[in-house]
């Protein structure tokens, strides 16, 4: 193994690699930053290129579309409140307030950082732990899935801002949301009230746009001009990112990559519940948690630092037992196979140092990117230093093209206008969206791995799980204590506010 | 001499030209022409559509550009397919499934018989059924024989209800008498139900070739579609007595019924025309395919054989 991987360290030590690497986290950055596409999408489109190069340039290509692109989520997510996949949604807790402070060049320099050193650590950890991973990936199945997704959607409710049976009511609406369509199981339709577009469910990029961007701008044009950003605060948008600011974040940055690492070991959870987790922990180690979600640097970092660190490890189902980890990687099997190599044990044993190789060009890519990221990052950081009068219309322009883009579907805008007033009126209301948002992105997943776990327990679903599944009788035990103790902190906290005030 | 050589060429040239850009004015395609593809990104439906469209042009003057619309099993895009006009501009990429078996199963807002006609068969996938290395079953009839005898005893992992491999596993269990006897466990997906499989959860399951070599000597082949066998020593489903179709997954190239004559001539003379090319077949081969190519027409034939196939074994299964 060790000797497979000192070969691998030669082989992706070549020029023409890097370049190609750089090329696509380039790519990768600018799709990603663009409302309306996503990384999958320019994978998808970019994937035949590869066909034609030398496995380590076509596959680090791809690796650098896929890295450049996370990173490229964040950027209208931190500076117009656009959350262009799941995973960016914690970011758009703190981002956008920095913005609005004069700090979104810092903000965007903060997640930049945090995510490289997230997803670095992250494969550095994968490079050294790939066995003990690849056991672990087997380990968990949809029963433990659905355990830990209950899991996750409770601490999530509970970590939003505001009441937590607010949370907890949220969070059943995006459930039902989520329910629109078809069953996951048995296609069979439900709740689509007679609407063709919504038989195969609501439209996921026009919700979160909606949900997200659009109450930004409303909220925004309701304030009066003497409450928009300042002639002073537009000066500051260039402000850097201190050594000190980014010294501050490490334990933050150190314990999201932890998790974002955890979680991207087991099959099928993967960034959005990581950067929530990571923001989570963050919020509720911190001295000051009520500094959470009004503009605070480490909210940035525990995100970006946990969504970033769940891609190592996502590749080793792929590497090691040839099952891929999330559609982006089923894309990168294309790319393999194309190759005429067939990721599984069999390409393990006999090109270990190939896959080896090509775990050490991820890790470089992470370093490259710091350079492409940080230069990129003033040309991006511009965007704010456009007046308001100018910023709130191209914004409205972005949310709508965004939407439209995404499948060039009429109903899509139907779908975005209807979350825009959704998020708004929640907002009027002091309901968090989140709680919804997630419900939404994770509640069918949840729903198909119970059902699977039924399948699979042959309808005595209880002693299955406590003779077959003990790590899910564990989570399963878990939950309703961590509930308890997330509502006895949130009165807690609701408490010292009233008596604070 | 030479300079009335080069006039020569350089009136034949222009000659060449002006009749070639005439020609492209005239002829269908005048502009690229939208695939439609009723799955998601990265599988081999996609795969297959990326090395076709990386080539067609060649053959056809102009691109085919690829449009995933997954959802609703198929039905968001075969619906947005057979909305289109009809005018060879917007095709469908599905399968036989999709095609021919879904209707039996639930109410679908469009008619895959009157919307859609084969424009040809790119090529079929064929799968094999896979137990693990440490499994008591060396053999299929020993995996049946067991099945026949214990009830609910044995897991079948498959990529999800009425999809890729559900439906042709649930043919094969149909004719081996043992469908009622296998759980029948969904996953999202041929990745995930191979975890799944993997990870003990199930006893067997489905997959293609290039899958099960990446897993070398940890699963061993009991049966396997297709007319030849993909794997030395593994009988097929013929051998052992069942349709020979089962477990073919035909990846196919539609338009609308009202496709005009000439042009659906075209694009099949074009895909017909392209089995000849040699990076095509190189591309084919490399990410583990075949090219069974089959002409639109001979396709078309086979059509209400598959619907009648699949409608017995819905029937059958409903009757439970």
């Amino acid at each position: 193994m060790f000797e497979s991987f000192i070969e691998g360290i030669g082989l992706a030590l070549r020029w023409d690699t890097m370049i190609y690497i750089s090329g696509g986290l380039f790519l990768g950055m600018f799709v990603g930053a663009l409302p309306g596409f996503t990384t999958l999408m320019a994978m998808a489109i970019l994937l035949p290129i590869s066909f034609f190069l030398d496995p380590l340039l076509g596959i680090p290509f791809l690796i650098g579309v896929y890295k450049g692109g996370i990173y490229g989520g964040s950027i209208p997510a931190i500076l117009i409140s656009m959350p262009g996949t799941g995973a960016a949604v914690a970011t758009t807790f703190d981002g956008p307030s920095l913005t609005k402070k004069g700090q979104g060049r810092k903000a965007l320099e903060m997640a930049l950082f945090s995510s490289v050193s997230g997803d670095l650590s992250s494969d550095i950890i994968t490079i050294a732990l790939i066995g003990p991973i690849a056991a672990v990936a087997l380990l968990l199945g949809p029963p433990e899935l659905a355990a830990i997704l209950l899991l996750a959607l409770i601490v999530i409710s509970a970590t939003s801002s505001g009441v937590f049976v607010k949370g907890l009511l949220m969070l059943v609406v995006g459930l039902f949301f989520g329910m629109i369509g078809q069953d996951p199981i048995g296609a069979l339709s439900r709740f689509s009230m007679g609407i063709p577009q919504i038989e195969a469910g609501i439209p996921l990029l026009p919700m979160l746009i909606g949900v997200f961007a659009l109450p930004e701008i409303f909220t925004n044009i309701e304030k009066k001009a003497s409450s928009l950003i300042k002639a002073e605060d537009l000066k500051v948008s260039g402000a850097r990112l201190t050594w000190t600011e980014f010294k501050s974040c490490i334990r933050t940055i150190a314990r999201s990559t932890v998790i974002g690492t955890s979680i991207g070991m087991i099959p099928g959870v993967g960034q959005v519940v990581a950067a929530f987790m990571g923001y989570a922990a963050a919020k509720s180690a911190s001295t000051h948690p009520e500094t959470f979600g009004e503009g605070e640097l480490e909210g940035v970092a525990a995100a970006e630092a946990a969504n970033n660190a769940v891609n190592g490890p996502t590749l080793v189902p792929l590497l090691t037992l040839g099952i891929p980890g999330d559609n982006l990687t089923v894309i990168l099997v294309g790319a393999f196979i194309a190759q005429g190599m067939r990721p599984g044990p069999q390409l393990m044993e006999e090109q270990g140092s190939l896959v080896f190789a090509i775990l050490v060009a991820m890790a470089l890519a992470n370093i490259l990117f710091l350079g492409i990221g940080y230069l990129c990052i003033p040309f991006f950081a511009r965007v704010v230093t456009i007046r308001k009068s100018f910023l709130l219309p191209l914004t409205l322009v972005f949310a709508f093209a965004g939407s439209w883009v995404f499948r060039a579907q009429p109903f899509d805008l139907a779908v975005l206008v209807f979350f825009g007033a959704f998020g708004y009126i929640a907002k009027k209301l002091h309901f968090d969206v989140t709680p919804m948002a997630m419900g939404f992105i994770l509640g069918p997943t949840l729903e198909y791995s119970f059902g699977q776990s039924i399948t699979l327990s042959n309808g005595e679903l209880f002693g299955y799980m406590l003779f077959e599944r003990p790590i899910t009788a564990v989570i399963l035990t878990l939950t309703p204590i961590v509930t308890f103790l997330m509502w006895r902190r949130s009165n807690r906290l609701r408490k010292q506010f009233e008596t604070e005030e | 001499m030479r300079m009335i050589n080069l006039t020569k060429l350089f009136l034949g040239t222009v000659l060449a030209l002006g009749l070639s850009i005439d020609d492209v004015k005239a002829e269908y395609p005048e502009k690229p022409i939208t695939m439609i593809l009723p799955l998601g990104a990265g599988g081999s439906h996609d795969r297959n559509a990326r090395v076709f469209t990386s080539v067609i042009p060649v053959f056809l003057g102009n691109a085919i550009i690829v449009k995933l619309m997954p959802g609703a099993s198929g039905q968001v895009g075969t619906a947005a397919a057979a909305r289109a006009k009809p005018d060879g501009y917007t095709l469908l990429f599905t399968h036989n499934y999709y095609d021919q078996l879904q209707k039996h199963v639930k109410k679908l807002p469009y008619n895959t018989d009157k919307d859609f006609i084969t424009v040809g068969k790119l090529n079929s996938g064929s799968f094999s059924v896979i137990v693990r290395a440490d499994s008591p079953f060396k053999s299929w009839k020993e995996l049946v024989a067991f099945a026949k005898k214990n009830p609910g005893k044995l897991k079948f992992a498959h990529s999800g209800n009425w999809g890729a491999t559900h439906a042709p596993a649930l043919q094969l269990f149909t004719e081996a008498g043992i469908v009622k006897n296998v759980v029948m466990v969904p996953y999202k997906g041929g990745g995930p139900s191979l975890r799944g499989f993997l990870a003990k959860e199930a006893d067997f399951t489905f997959q293609f070739k290039s899958t099960i070599l990446a897993q070398g000597k940890k699963v061993r082949v009991l049966i396997s579609a297709g007319k030849k066998t993909a794997f030395k020593g593994v009988p097929t489903f013929g051998d052992l007595g069942y349709t020979t179709d089962i477990g073919l997954m035909h990846r196919v190239l539609m338009a609308q019924r009202g496709i005009p004559a000439d042009r659906l001539a075209k694009l099949r003379s074009a895909m017909t025309k392209l089995q000849g090319h040699k990076t095509y077949k190189k591309l084919i081969k490399a990410i583990g395919e075949v090219t069974d190519y089959e002409t639109g027409p001979a396709y078309e034939a086979q059509r209400p054989a598959q619907s009648k196939a699949y409608k017995a074994m819905v029937q059958g299964l409903m009757k439970k």
